[in-house]
């Protein structure tokens, strides 16, 4: 079984290369700025002191903040390059094999459809996220290599610059939490979108998107002004029970200067116990099995195909 | 002789539309079955019904297994391909054979990569690369290598140029079939495939017009030509079908001793083509 599935997820990997290029061409942006900065720096002889002697001058939360931050948007572009791969890879996994007939090949096969679709949503739920992830922790490692060579060069202590400063850690650990929950979190509209792949006969994009606008917006049209499902669907996107939003306030706030070096963590924001009790988490995640069956039943029981 | 599939009372139904109605039939193994039929007839969906694509009515058991019930176990022993080039464009050769050597118990893929050797196919391209020819040979190369039971081929060498067709056919028979293995196979190409057949099943509107070995169509069916005053000598013996060829008649009988219409006319052995046209003509008058 777990032979089977892994060569589904294979076979996943082969068919939807943006998987893999995406991050991959992300990183590859992120370096060559990295280099193209240093190089535009290290023209100006005395701004490369400046900047040196700056650096060494901040104290060392400041400094920890600083990078943490630098580091953080680089691991917020991957994860928004991810959402991006993860959207147009569940609308067109059921459908394109649908519309190439290639679903009649791969149906010819001693495999169920549960085990196809199973595969899809892991895909989704699990390796593009974990894909972009390690793409991204490469990534910030190659930007600090990168940049403890230019330091030295520059005459400057890397390693209490840099590797001194990096909260590495603290940052890998928050981002694999991230990058495994936020997928639970949205898996209803994972699930939503593999349900439409395998229904649809045509603009998967489209019929994915506008029911998420109209039927909110009929909802509150209807008597009673109801705005579950409004909540259900756009506070879904922007609030995650995961992020101790209080604790993010050191980000704009002032006072958060005074804090404390070890309070300043990117895990010391993230709430688990919070996440993991919220009765919205496994709603959503109700909600994707429903979606998921039903997409199992459509490919199974659907023979139009054919 | 044990019987591979056994339908009994099977029909589909889309909406009013009967598609296979109360169909009874059964394969033996070994046997390689040609299924006969216009577009429309339920070919297809019979097909999909024996492949586990679809559910019907009825009793449908193959291989002893429920087929819509069962595919997943169905499949290890069946292979199928259908009338429209279905392996993935964007996979590699070597990638197919990766994936099918992990998912199929059954498959051989020395073999696979032996018979393929005999062809311009090479295992980096990508089967968007390779022309439809190219594609069906892969295909059957890789179905030739899995041990299955059950071969079901429908319209496999639609759209093929002479040369494909004739080389799959060849195939088929030298590198697939061991007398072991069965084969149902549609197409209304017949005169290509009734040289390979054992077995023949006719069908139109959803319902079996003809299911018999190939060795006795002979002795079932006859062909008579002949004009004038023999005509009508040759009515009385009921012809299924009559046609107008050059002035003269043809008349086509069923189970109508030769002994009884010779000196009437010149008889013939009709060819498959000209049974299922008239039994389908008759079938409508």
């Amino acid at each position: 079984m777990i032979g089977h599935q892994l060569a589904l997820l294979q076979r996943e990997l082969w068919e939807h290369r943006s998987i893999y290029v995406t991050p991959a061409a992300i990183a590859s942006v992120v370096l060559v700025l990295t280099l193209a900065g240093q190089v535009t720096v290290s023209a100006f002889g005395e701004g490369v002191d400046m900047a040196i002697v700056g650096a060494s001058n901040v104290d060392d939360v400041h400094r920890r903040m600083a990078l943490g931050g630098f580091l953080g948007l680089v691991t917020s572009i991957f994860a928004l390059g991810a959402l991006i791969v993860t959207i147009f890879y569940c609308l067109d996994t059921l459908y394109a094999e649908r519309k190439d007939k290639s679903i009649l090949f791969w149906r010819s096969m001693p495999i169920t459809d549960a085990e196809t679709v199973i595969s899809k949503l892991i895909t989704a739920i699990l390796v593009i996220p974990l894909v972009a992830l390690i793409a991204a922790a490469a990534t910030q490692l190659l930007v600090l290599i990168l940049s403890s060579i230019w330091v030295i060069i520059q005459g400057g202590n890397a390693g209490h610059l840099i590797w001194a400063s990096a909260p590495l850690a603290d940052m890998w650990i928050s981002s694999l939490i991230v990058a495994l929950a936020m997928p639970l979190w949205l898996s209803p509209f994972i699930g939503w979108f593999l349900f439409v792949s395998a229904y649809t006969k045509r603009s998967p994009l489209l019929l994915a998107f506008l029911p998420i606008f109209i039927v909110p917006m009929l909802e509150a049209m209807l008597p009673g002004r109801s705005h579950l499902l409004f909540n259900a669907i756009f506070v879904r996107t922007v609030k995650a029970p995961l992020f101790n939003v209080d604790e993010f306030s050191w980000f704009s706030d002032d006072k958060s200067f005074s804090m404390a070096e070890e309070t300043i963590s990117m895990i010391g924001s993230l709430d688990l116990t919070r996440f993991l009790g919220s009765p919205s988490l496994w709603a959503g995640l109700i909600v994707c099995g429903l979606f998921t069956t039903a997409a199992i039943y459509v490919r199974r029981y659907r023979d139009e195909s054919y | 002789m044990t019987s591979l599939v056994t339908a009994r009372n099977v029909s589909k139904h889309f909406g009013d539309v009967r598609a296979v109605d109360n169909v009874s039939f059964e394969i033996e193994k070994g046997k390689i079955t040609g299924l006969i039929g216009p577009n429309g007839a339920g070919k297809t969906t019979l097909l999909k019904a024996v492949l586990g694509l679809t559910d019907c009515d009825g009793e449908l058991s193959v291989l002893g297994l429920d087929p819509f019930k069962q595919r997943k176990q169905l499949m290890q022993n069946i292979c199928f391909i259908a009338d429209v080039a279905v392996l993935p464009r964007w996979m590699r050769v070597s990638q197919l054979l990766d994936f099918v050597e992990t998912i199929h118990p059954n498959f051989d893929r020395r073999r696979a990569e032996e018979l393929l050797g005999r062809t311009k196919i090479r295992k980096k391209s990508k089967v968007r690369e390779l022309s439809k020819g190219m594609v069906t040979q892969l295909h059957l190369s890789i179905i030739t290598a899995i041990d299955a039971k059950l071969l079901v081929l429908d319209e496999p060498t639609l759209g093929l140029d002479i040369i494909f067709r004739k080389e799959f056919y060849g195939n088929l028979l030298n590198d697939y079939f061991d007398g072991e293995r069965t084969i149902l196979i549609t197409t209304h190409q017949v005169e290509e495939i009734e040289n390979l057949l054992t077995d023949i099943m006719f069908i139109n509107d959803g319902r079996i017009l003809l299911d018999q070995p190939m060795e006795s169509l002979a002795n079932t069916y006859v062909e008579l030509l002949t004009s004038g005053e023999n005509s009508a000598t040759a009515k009385g013996f009921g012809p299924i079908f009559e046609r107008e060829v050059f002035g003269k008649s043809v008349f086509l009988f069923e189970g109508v001793s030769r002994d009884k219409l010779e000196g009437i006319g010149e008889l013939h052995t009709p060819s498959v083509a000209d049974v299922f046209v008239a039994k389908v003509k008759g079938a409508e008058a």
